[in-house]
């Protein structure tokens, strides 16, 4: 700092923790570049929501109000002219994403809880057993057209016989880690190989294009990424609170509802945040499980490729109001997020 | 705080007696917690699996009140691999140059080097063998395939959606991993950038087609101006295919940076403080602190990162489709939307065997990078 | 000036709006189908889905049906409701869609028989709808299993303005098509002082694009009358691809892609009428629309510079017996005009409603009533003259009156050149029918509309483009059954 000439003081760090001003001046020239990369379409979307067609066709205007009027109508088309027609699919899709977001992250948060804290032994012999026998239950299904229920009542049964009077025999068992594997590796599965089997399974039981057809498919893509994400913030958690609730005399439901989910508190936001955005943006699984009652938004948005031209402004109105409950809801869980998000993947 | 409230909540209330039912469902609390996502994952991943296997094998039909699923055997694959439908799979050949020649046979060499490695390497066993032999295979076969098409040919499905995520996945690390060391530093404003730069992250892919549809447009997006300028005023980024794929790696990016980005920033900033600043007074370069530091110690977040790009990348569908239709030609096309199409019109079992192909490509080159190159960056922590 | 016209518009819609009301209600009484809702399925509007959309709360005041419109993308339509029928779903009660696709409906028994309630439907005036779309588009094997609400068509469109400026006539033949197209490429056409473009046609793949092909084709490949088809030998059922008039077709294509916008490859109908509209086009090749967009005053700046023709054609065609293309006599072009073989290709057959037979019947008949209702006079007249509704004229009444396109905008000539168009089109006894066989969305939305985009990309040359039409089309139709699809193919043209 004393006697240093400019070019030290321009390239030269003061101090340990400092950054010398010009890689700083380069830091930050950096960083609002990749601001501007982020939120430049995003305000283009915004403002072209507010746009007449022919402003939108007669070139790029950028400021409202100086390039051009902004006017109401594509708001009001969506709202109000459309009316039911936008609703509709939008209560659909805070119903599903909702519910199939907490259901995901309940089911899900306790089996990674008892992945962290019990451990299992699954022997690969029921596990064979029980591939052989859906796989008997499968074809029976479909080469025979046996009713779907009774073969699985039936291969249930014979499971369960199977595995209380053999199942001992086996010696050799899978591990938490294994189990783990395997529930993430089932996120490896394109979902264009799965949505067609969910499809006609759905279609057997009758239950296509219903919203208890879109949660349970939600809530089993999901499922993975919360286990995958839930499993690093209970490791994270010292055991020794557990086990003096346990000492105490506490079932193990009570001390994950009552010391458990309240340490994991930043990690469940930060799970949940993250599944409602893929719950609420999905698409292809929407595309072929849902027609007409259970329509969700994504499927509305990418509807409006019309014949007569792609009207930007209806889009930008529609992809307006599919953003602003997320980010708010972002906003609303910031705090949380911030830590939280990371601790898990950081680990993962 | 939490540990206060819970400890007294323990102690003020006492444990409930244990007998008959209760005590039985506390004992089975263990199978209770996982048993519920157990059973949801089989159902929606065991058995599609199985379904679509078989599903992969027959032949879709309307037939009177509903429909009829006549059995063909491999005739889809067939069809795929080497039928009608070859182009669209796999894509056009071409015969290979000098240039193909060389680059294939250095690939050889190498996974002939990465094999004598394994053998001299003195943990040589079977499972380890077959393993890298399927990999050095899928590997090999890819790199012919793209070979053959993208130099004069024209890529099928296939190739173009290995571009997307090797391509798409490599960008995305890359200004990620940039943009977190830079933002990681001591700087005014990271928790405002931080949130800013996540905000792709919540638009709903389809949207950010549309998005890009308009800001890619030549002659009324905001970048008209600009273009003109270059005098590509003219040029159309929709009838070229390379400018075609470009733009959906663009969008693609755009989204998935942020989520590169947020991980890779915890992991720089739970680095060891204190090594870091005694390299630092060692005077020791960016690079060398970034190489012999930063690097170890953020590559096991950034291996597994990577693996969950890869895995989610093989199944982009909503960009192209909404950009492009897949257009020009077939040159936008990935195996997802090329599934899709099948299925659009009635091909059920083509749709199947599209996505069993993109299962096998896709679950062996996820597994080959978690073993070969995930499993090596935490040894080295180790 | 053009917010007066507009606003007119909006009145004479309101006042049809009202009279519709008081018709439909004797139709069917108020309340009739309280509590009622019924699911109708189309393609993402405004087109098509938005005059539904507007007169749906009308019926629902007049009747207490509740109607959803719920869309789906063009290119998801067909499988949506294969689906949603095939698989026993249910969940559309009925939709507006191709009546091509009917065929494949039909077959497993998901679409109702409309016929006795069409015959018992007074107010549907069934006799003033054209015959071609009376007992060929509605029907299929004898029976109404659709009622359309939209009469489409290719039709030929030329800026008259710029066309009689250079001297140059409406084109005639598709090589008059190319040499106007040719000559106008490059000039400014609409004033702005930027160069615009000489033929604008959809070229987007998974698109409405594949209709195009066959409008140019049409005329090379049909000259003996309707009856002789224009896809298949009617013979063999061997495709009607592998041949110099298909060729030339393509070759046609092609150039007309030399004097396009530069992304007409990424155009759907929807991009290049907006760009015929505002004045950026000489020439273009669509549906019925744009007569009627063309006087949208908020969208257009072409009104009464538009001229309408029958698709042009060509002086050689198709000998189908040496396969060869020869000159135009009176032998091989029965119905010549000036020596030019003209083959307007009904292309889409208009936009029909069909409703799904294992709805409830009350379902049934309040969807029928809705489709009715939006098929009657009072409703369809004004909605056929608005651009946006994406409605063209299908009634003998919407012809003959002029004065219901000049109440919308239309000069008195324009309205005349336009329908005149439409009437020379719908009269011609050498009309090329849409393939109407089994499947016939994979021959044309799938192998052509793939290969045609290949072509285009430059994936594939004019042969490989016709090898691979010409194998994925007997491919199908061995997995169909040659036999069977023959069958089907020759009973569709009256054979």
């Amino acid at each position: 700092m004393r006697d240093r000439s400019l070019f030290q003081r321009m390239f030269e760090p003061p101090s340990l923790t400092e950054m010398a001003p010009a890689s700083r001046l380069l830091t930050y020239a950096i960083l609002i570049l990749w601001a501007i990369v982020v939120l430049f379409p995003l305000y283009w979307v915004f403002i072209t929501s507010f746009k007449l067609p022919f402003q939108v066709n007669d070139g790029p205007d950028f400021i409202p109000f100086v390039d051009y009027q902004p006017s109401g109508h594509a708001w009001r088309y969506i709202f109000v002219e459309l009316g039911n027609d936008t609703l509709r699919p939008y209560m659909n899709s805070v119903i599903i994403a909702l519910t199939s977001t907490v259901l995901a992250v309940t089911i899900g948060s306790l089996a990674a809880y008892a992945l962290v804290r019990i451990q299992y032994n699954v022997k690969i012999g029921t596990v064979a057993g029980f591939i052989v026998l859906l796989t008997a239950t499968v074809f029976a299904i479909t080469r025979f057209g046996t009713p779907w229920h009774i073969t699985a009542v039936i291969a249930l049964a014979l499971f369960f016989f199977f595995a209380t009077s053999f199942g001992r025999h086996f010696k050799r068992s899978l591990g938490n880690n294994d189990i783990l594997f395997w529930i993430i590796s089932n996120r490896i599965l394109p979902p264009v190989v799965a949505v067609l089997p969910i499809y006609l399974m759905f279609q057997r039981v009758g239950l296509l294009d219903t919203h208890v057809a879109m949660i349970a498919t939600y809530m089993a893509v999901n499922l993975p990424i919360v286990v995958w994400l839930m499993r690093d913030f209970f490791a994270g958690i010292p055991i020794d609170l557990e086990e003096s609730a346990e000492i105490d005399g506490a079932s193990r439901i009570r001390i994950f509802a009552t010391i458990v989910l309240p340490l994991a508190r930043p990690g469940l936001a930060a799970t949940f945040l993250l599944v409602l955005i893929l719950a609420w943006n999905e698409y292809l699984l929407a595309l072929f499980i849902s027609t007409a009652d259970a329509q969700t938004m994504p499927l509305l948005v990418a509807a409006q490729n019309a014949t007569r031209g792609p009207q930007w402004w209806y889009m930008s109105v529609l992809i307006v109001i599919m953003i602003a409950p997320i980010i708010l809801m972002t906003i609303l869980l910031q705090k949380h997020i911030a830590r939280g998000l990371m601790v898990g993947a950081v680990k993962g | 705080m939490p540990q206060t409230q819970t400890a007294a909540i323990s102690r003020t209330e006492p444990a409930p007696p244990k007998f008959g039912l209760a005590e039985w469902i506390d004992q089975q609390t263990g199978k209770l917690f996982v048993l519920p996502a157990v059973i949801i994952l089989l159902a929606f991943a065991i058995f599609p699996l199985l379904i679509s296997a078989y599903l992969s094998l027959i032949k879709f039909k309307l037939a009177t009140g509903g429909f009829s699923l006549n059995y063909v055997g491999l005739r889809n694959f067939k069809k795929l691999f080497y039928g009608s439908q070859q182009y669209h799979l796999l894509g056009t050949f071409d015969a290979f140059g000098i240039f193909e020649w060389t680059v294939f046979a250095a690939a050889l060499a190498l996974v002939a080097y990465w094999f004598f490695r394994f053998f001299t390497g003195g943990y040589f066993n079977i499972p380890g063998f077959i393993g890298r032999l399927i990999t050095a295979s899928l590997f090999i076969a890819l790199l012919w395939l793209t070979l053959a098409t993208v130099f004069g040919g024209h890529p099928g499905s296939l190739v173009v959606t290995l571009f997307y995520v090797t391509v798409g996945v490599s960008l995305q690390f890359g200004i990620g991993l940039g943009l977190a060391l830079l933002c990681g530093q001591a700087i005014r404003g990271r928790n405002a950038f931080r949130i800013i730069f996540f905000i792709p992250l919540m638009v709903t892919p389809v949207g950010i087609a549309y998005m890009f549809r308009m800001l890619a447009d030549m002659q009324r997006g905001p970048l008209a101006n600009i273009w003109q300028w270059f005098g590509l005023g003219e040029f159309s980024w929709a009838a070229d295919p390379w400018s075609a794929r470009m733009v959906v790696l663009t969008g693609d990016t755009w989204q998935w940076v942020p989520f590169m980005f947020i991980v890779l920033l915890a992991a720089v900033e739970n680095m060891p403080r204190d090594q870091l600043e005694a390299a630092k007074i060692d005077g020791a370069g960016s690079w060398q602190i970034f190489r012999d530091i930063t690097w170890p110690s953020i590559a096991p977040v950034a291996a597994t990162i990577v693996l969950i790009r890869l895995i989610e990348a093989f199944k982009i569908i909503d960009l192209p489709n909404v950009l492009t239709n897949g257009g020009p030609g077939i040159a936008t096309e990935s195996l997802t939307l090329h599934s899709f199409i099948a299925w659009r019109t009635q091909d059920l079992g083509g749709s199947a065997a599209v996505g069993y192909t993109l299962l096998f490509v896709s679950t062996v080159t996820c597994v080959s990078f978690f073993n070969f190159i995930g499993q090596k960056t935490r040894k080295t922590e180790a | 000036m053009a917010k007066r016209t507009n606003e007119r518009k909006l009145g004479a819609l309101l006042l049809a709006g009202a009279a519709s009301l008081a018709i439909s209600a004797s139709a069917a009484s108020a309340g009739e189908f309280d509590g009622v809702t019924v699911n109708v399925m189309t393609f993402t509007g405004p087109q098509i889905a938005e005059p539904l959309q507007r007169r749906a709360p009308d019926f629902e005041k007049a009747t207490g049906a509740k109607v959803n419109i719920i869309t789906v993308p063009f290119s998801d339509l067909y499988s949506k409701l294969l689906t949603d029928w095939a698989t026993g779903t249910n969940s559309i009660d009925a939709a507006v869609f191709a009546p091509q696709w009917a065929v494949d409906y039909v077959g497993p028994g998901f679409l109702e028989n409309l016929t006795e309630r069409a015959a018992a439907d007074g107010d549907l005036m069934a006799d003033d709808i054209a015959p071609f779309f009376r007992e060929f588009s509605q029907k299929y094997g004898g029976d109404t299993y659709m009622l359309t609400l939209d009469g489409d068509f290719h039709m030929a469109y030329y800026r008259s303005d710029i066309f009689k400026e250079n001297g140059i006539p409406a084109p005639e033949t598709w090589d008059d098509y190319i040499v106007a197209a040719k000559a106008l490429h490059g000039k400014d056409l609409n004033g702005d002082g930027s160069p615009d473009y000489g033929s604008c046609i959809s070229k987007k793949r998974g698109a409405q694009a594949y209709w195009a092909i066959y409008s140019i084709a049409a005329s090379f490949l049909q000259s003996q009358g309707t009856s002789q088809g224009a896809f298949f030998d009617t013979e063999t059922m061997a495709p009607l691809v592998n041949n110099p008039a298909f060729g030339a077709a393509l070759d046609v294509y092609t150039d007309t892609t030399a004097f396009g916008p530069p992304d007409e490859i990424n155009l759907d109908v929807g991009d290049t009428r907006g760009l015929f509209t505002s004045g950026r086009c000489a020439l273009t090749v669509d549906w019925g629309d744009i007569g009627t967009l063309a006087i949208d005053p908020e969208n257009s700046s072409v009104a009464d510079k538009v001229g309408s023709i029958m698709l042009p054609g060509s002086k050689k065609v198709l000998d189908r017996s040496s396969g060869e293309l020869v000159d135009c006599d009176a032998n091989s072009c029965p119905h010549a005009i000036n020596g030019v073989n003209r083959a307007p290709f009904a292309a889409f057959g208009g936009w029909s409603g069909g409703i799904n037979a294992k709805a409830d019947d009350k379902v049934k008949d309040a969807a029928y009533a809705f489709f009715s209702h939006m098929s009657q006079p009072a409703q369809s007249n004004a909605d056929v003259t608005v651009g946006k509704t994406g409605f063209n004229p299908y009634r003998l009444s919407q012809f003959a009156d002029t004065k219901l396109w000049e109440e919308a905008g239309m000069s008195k000539a324009a309205a005349e050149d336009y329908l005149g168009a439409i009437q020379d089109s719908l009269n011609s006894p050498n009309m090329v029918l849409d393939l109407r066989i089994p499947q016939n969305q994979a021959y044309q939305q799938v192998v052509l509309d793939n290969a045609i985009a290949r072509l285009l990309a430059g994936e594939l040359d004019k042969a490989g483009t016709i090898a691979a039409i010409e194998e994925g089309w007997n491919e199908l139709n061995e997995e169909n059954g040659v036999e069977d699809q023959l069958k089907v193919y020759r009973s569709t043209l009256g054979l």
